[in-house]
């Protein structure tokens, strides 16, 4: 399914409010957006879907502003990453609770558990906006220039973001016993 | 620093998974708002466009002509066998788009 499948169901939904053609981008986007904030919320699988499930809503509600300059893809990340944002400050009052605690409470009731400890504990050790950067170069392999646009900074700082996660991650997974 | 990307690329890779759908895209559909339906634009602009070829087509005489020509030149029996196409393919298209999974 091509970028052409996407502008087609998206004027679709824009024109006539087809829900059926909302349905198909929702199936063909599921994935990489849960699996974002999967990894964003270290393993939390019914918070990555609440806010999953936010960001699809808020695209069928906006999807008048897709205005197709950037692919439908980097659209939905940039509401997914705005939605992360807002629910990060959001529960910024309870910042003093460990998060970590938390998140591991919630790692041991999710199949993704076990197995994906390491990487929770890897991207534990950037900051929010390096794990952002981080995960959209690394694992939803977006490309330098759509990262900016997703996180609306500039290009340098994007790369400045994905050098420095780089080297925090090398050196854990070094010491982790990795690449050896 | 090549041997740093290579590291951060194979471990990424390692831990990219697919995730199942399990009823998520039937949970968000269920979830959105109604707007209004807006699929009588599309019958809107049909009509429109038939109108306005009938209109030409009579008042330049084409569709006369065409008609007159296909009924001298057409046997009357290749014209019921046509008609008697439609149902046959109005069952045929309901078959499918009802079993989608169907392939021929």
């Amino acid at each position: 399914m091509s970028n052409t499948d996407d502008i087609r169901w998206v004027t679709q939904v824009a024109l006539l409010g087809d829900k059926n053609a909302f349905d198909k981008l929702t199936c063909k986007y599921q994935s990489p957006i849960r699996r974002f904030f999967l990894n964003l919320t270290a393993g939390d699988g019914p918070l990555s879907d609440d806010l999953a499930q936010e960001t699809f809503i808020k695209a069928y509600l906006n999807i008048t502003a897709f205005k197709g300059i950037s692919g439908f893809s980097t659209w939905l990340y940039r509401i997914a990453y705005n939605v992360y944002y807002d629910s990060v400050r959001a529960h910024k009052k309870y910042a003093d609770i460990n998060e970590w605690e938390i998140d591991s409470q919630h790692q041991t009731q999710n199949e993704f558990s076990a197995e994906k400890m390491d990487i929770y504990r890897a991207l534990r050790l950037l900051r929010k906006e390096e794990q952002t950067a981080v995960l959209l170069f690394y694992m939803e392999d977006k490309t330098h220039p759509e990262i900016a646009k997703i996180m609306n900074c500039p290009l340098g700082t994007v790369k400045t973001y994905i050098l420095k996660g780089k080297e925090k991650l090398s050196l854990y997974l070094t010491n982790a016993g990795y690449g050896n | 620093m090549e041997t740093n990307d290579k590291l951060l690329k194979d471990f990424f890779s390692e831990n990219k998974k697919e995730i199942a759908d399990n009823g998520f895209s039937n949970r968000v559909m269920q979830n959105l708002p109604e707007t209004a339906d807006r699929s009588w634009i599309v019958w809107v602009f049909a009509a429109i466009g038939m109108a306005i070829s009938i209109y030409f087509g009579l008042t330049s005489g084409l569709l006369e002509h065409a008609f007159s020509i296909f009924f001298k030149t057409v046997p009357y029996y290749y014209l019921i066998a046509g008609i008697a196409c439609f149902p046959l393919l109005g069952t045929a298209g309901y078959y499918l788009s009802q079993n989608k999974s169907y392939a021929f």
